[in-house]
């Protein structure tokens, strides 16, 4: 019957995951299902207890309480909870209690167990750990992003349509002087007109030079045989996917008739995706004058758009706007230093925060300093002053916009020599307040991007030294942290922060971002890591013994679950002619990216609650 | 004591349907009956529903649809949505509203083999629905059409109960299922469809329950 239950399957077709099944499925599933009603403050499931049903609010909301005390989550409609417990064999570990008047569906664990197995999607969404949520997370999204790949033929992408060829009885010798002379690192072997084989530099080294092999044997000896081809209209997507799984960087194309066309290389598709980041790099590099770099800055965000749509990977994206970003500083440096003439002594421009880490995006203020040798004399303090104030105007007309809190080369407190700064460090870590920490804890995360990289590297590890040793230093940072407000979830917009025209958004930058700095970067200065980036960072960590690998690599995953979605939102924003902001609205979010948040809150908050017991409690 | 004589009156029409001579009739009357005094949440409940072509007395049965269930929940794997033959020009307002045409209403099962499966499924039940006297009056008028006996029915009425727990209500408005329910924070679900409006009122009634008192009585929520 059409209509039957249409109330309860209606209800599941737009849930995640039940979204994912087909209607006779759902139907199927909405006659498993027990309604039950709960008043506000009911306990619905004890701690302690067994349970063997999966409960779905449909309306009203719940809280769920770690042996019912920690606060854990809270879940409106459409929130699911109880299978962790369904998936450890029915001990439960939270108190849900309804917060509202609460109608719940509870489906019997059989069905829930029954679904997993036959549905991919139900078993990625109802996964016992955070991590693995998470991580089927970033693969979802990646998935579910229109990828410049997906479109672009390998014909689109070839730039050297005349392949290089030879039969396989020439020399090993003469191939090396062939590829030589046309200039090319990959050579295709071919006997009547057909492709038996490819050579590659790689192979010259591995399989002739370091091999000792006679140049004069025949190439056929030492060529990779019968090597994987894709027709020419393969999509450049599917030749990443071969150069992945199979590990080589050269494909063979070939037409329709089985005849060479061409050898595609990992390079060809990184030019075509990246190539603005790459021009725009190029750009800045040469930039003859302000002007000119001025023009080639301004192109970053377009090229970071670029990045978002050609699918690629947070980490990357990062990096190489990060990249960008110090090529625009360094060559800041240098145009001032053709202004002013050359330094009186050696220095270090310093960059800290996010390009410091690699781990910037778009729309960033400048975050910099100067570090002087300690020979610098007045003239010479001088001469900082006009270079650090160009640089920082130079900076701020690229797009990295003067810093609201005077962290900045531009600022005589950011000038100092080596050991001013070390002096200065030492206050901090020595002294610390909550007003000082607040306004220094960036410049914990520092980078020498121009200049005399060997001073700058020992006042960074000066600093890591002093900061190892200081227990007070390390807990009023771990308290610092726990200001951040990480939401629960998205639980009636309650902790959501609101956005300068008063609506309810979620900070991504403040309220999961960060924290997850905060905690990379508290736990490494602790343990005395030289590490910078906080992916980095998490994995030096992890490596020492100082976090659970589990527990570093969960901080890593809901570091790049955010941040997907943060530079998904920049580039949007970006396209759209907006200046890029971190405040996403909910609404903006699909359901399984909520739920997938909720998830990476859920780590952020267990990191920082790790914090808390391991170092803020330093304080007397 | 009206209590006592209502719970009298319903035991000997039992008895009295037992004289039927009819297999399901006599199963109904055989069935295991709560007491009034019973807990209610130990009680056996059955929401009804019907979707009718009108409110004239003689309206015409088009869906039926009916869900067991006990105050502790409402399991759906039982729940039963049947359309009703009808030969009769529907009433056109009603057939908007209900969506049922006369196509469908002439492609339905006979009166007659709804009501086994129904008279079963209410044995040793509590019929519940939101304005229960007309579920109440359209069983005894369809079974005395159909078996010569009209079935007796105990029902609780969400809408009777809903004055009860709120007397002071304004306007009627106030007391239709739809804003009843959403004051317990209820979905809003289409109503007429004749198993959305039972399982309506079923977790109504479980809303309600939460408001009396954990051992309330059976007897003493039924209808009068």
């Amino acid at each position: 019957m059409a209509s039957e239950l249409s109330e309860i399957r209606s209800f599941l077709g737009d849930l995640s995951p039940f979204d994912r099944l087909d209607a006779d499925r759902i139907a199927a599933i909405a006659r498993r299902v027990t309604v039950r009603y709960f008043r506000a403050g009911d306990t619905i499931l004890e701690a302690g207890s067994h349970n063997d049903q999966l409960f779905i609010v449909r309306s009203g909301s719940v809280e769920l309480r770690l042996a019912g005390e920690e606060l854990t989550m809270r879940l409106g409609r459409g929130g699911s909870f109880a299978f962790p417990s369904l998936l450890r064999g029915g001990e439960v570990r939270n108190t849900t209690t309804a917060l509202e008047d609460t109608l719940v569906y509870c489906l019997p664990g059989e069905e829930f167990h029954r679904l997993r197995s036959e549905c991919d999607a139900v078993r990625d969404y109802f996964n016992e750990s955070e991590t693995e949520r998470i991580r089927s997370a970033v693969r979802d999204l990646r998935l579910k992003r229109p990828s410049t790949l997906q479109h672009a033929t390998i014909e689109q992408l070839l730039v050297h349509k005349q392949p290089v060829s030879c039969e396989p009885g020439l020399s090993i010798a003469d191939a090396a002087t062939l590829m030589s002379e046309r200039d090319v690192s990959t050579l295709a072997i071919c006997e009547d007109g057909r492709l038996v084989g490819i050579f590659t530099d790689k192979d010259l080294r591995k399989r002739v030079v370091a091999a000792r092999t006679d140049f004069d044997r025949p190439i056929r000896e030492v060529m990779t045989a019968a090597p994987r081809t894709l027709p020419r209209h393969a999509t450049a997507a599917e030749a990443m996917a071969l150069m992945a799984a199979g590990g080589f960087r050269h494909i063979p194309v070939l037409g329709s008739a089985g005849e060479l066309v061409a050898i595609l290389s990992a390079t060809d598709i990184l030019a075509y995706l990246g190539d603005s980041a790459i021009d725009t790099g190029m750009l800045v590099a040469k930039a003859a004058g302000p002007q000119a770099l001025v023009a080639a800055a301004r192109q970053i965000p377009e090229g970071f758009a670029r990045m978002d749509a050609g699918g690629f990977h947070a980490e990357h994206t990062m990096r190489f706007t990060s990249a960008l970003g110090e090529a625009v500083h360094r060559r800041a440096a240098e145009l001032a230093e053709a202004e002013l003439g050359p330094p009186p002594v050696p220095y270090a421009l310093l960059v800290f925060g996010s390009l410091a880490r690699g781990e910037q995006l778009v729309g960033s203020d400048q975050d910099n300093g100067i570090v002087m040798d300690d020979r610098v004399d007045e003239s010479g303090r001088e001469y900082f002053a006009a270079l650090g104030a160009r640089i920082s105007d130079l900076l701020d007309e690229c797009g990295f916009v003067y810093c609201k809190g005077g962290i900045m080369a531009k600022n005589a407190e950011q000038r100092l020599t080596r050991s001013e700064w070390s002096e200065r460090y030492g206050r901090w870590i020595a002294n610390p307040d909550e007003d000082r920490i607040l306004r220094a804890t960036i410049c914990f995360d520092m980078r020498a991007v121009h200049g005399d990289p060997v001073m700058a590297q020992a006042l960074h590890e000066d600093v890591v030294d002093k900061a190892r040793g200081s227990g007070l230093f390390l807990s009023f940072l771990a308290r610092d942290a726990q200001r951040s407000k990480v939401p629960l979830g998205f639980f009636r917009n309650l902790v959501l922060e609101k956005s300068e025209d008063g609506q309810k958004v979620f900070d991504a930058k403040a309220q999961a971002i960060l924290p997850v700095i905060d905690i990379a970067r508290t736990f490494a200065l602790a343990e005395g890591l030289a590490a910078v980036g906080t992916i980095e960072r998490l994995e030096a960590l992890a490596a020492a013994g100082r976090m659970a690998r589990g527990d570093a690599e969960s901080l890593k995953d809901a570091f790049l679950l955010v941040s997907e979605l943060r530079i998904a939102h920049q580039a949007a924003q970006v396209r759209a002619g907006t200046a890029p902001d971190n405040a996403i609205a909910p609404a903006a979010l699909s359901p399984l990216e909520r739920d997938y948040l909720k998830d990476a809150f859920s780590v952020i908050s267990g990191g920082l609650d790790s914090l808390k017991r391991n170092l803020a409690g330093g304080i007397a | 004591m009206r209590e006592r004589i209502a719970d009298w009156r319903f035991r000997r029409r039992l008895a009295a349907l037992g004289k039927s001579g009819q297999e399901l009739l006599s199963a109904y009357a055989g069935a295991r009956w709560p007491a009034p005094d019973l807990p209610l949440r130990e009680a056996a409940l059955l929401a009804l529903d019907f979707e009718l072509d009108g409110l004239a007395r003689d309206a015409h049965v088009l869906q039926a649809g009916w869900l067991a269930f006990d105050t502790a929940g409402i399991a759906l794997e039982g729940a039963v949505s049947l359309d009703i033959r009808s030969a009769r020009r529907l009433d056109d307002g009603a057939v908007t509203v209900h969506g049922i045409g006369e196509e469908r209403a002439r492609e339905g099962q006979p009166l007659r083999q709804v009501l086994e499966p129904l008279v079963s499924a209410l044995s040793g039940r509590v019929l519940v629905a939101h304005g229960a006297a007309i579920e109440v009056e359209v069983i005894e008028r369809t079974t005395r059409a159909c078996f010569g006996e009209a079935l007796p029915v105990r029902a609780i009425c969400t809408l009777e109960l809903e004055r009860r727990l709120h007397p002071n209500l304004v306007g009627t408005d106030a007391y239709r299922l739809a804003s009843v329910r959403a004051r317990y924070s209820l979905p809003a679900y289409d109503q007429h469809d004749a198993l959305s409006d039972a399982l309506a009122a079923a977790e109504l009634l479980l809303a309600q329950a939460r408001r009396l008192p954990a051992d309330v009585r059976l007897g003493s929520v039924l209808r009068g």
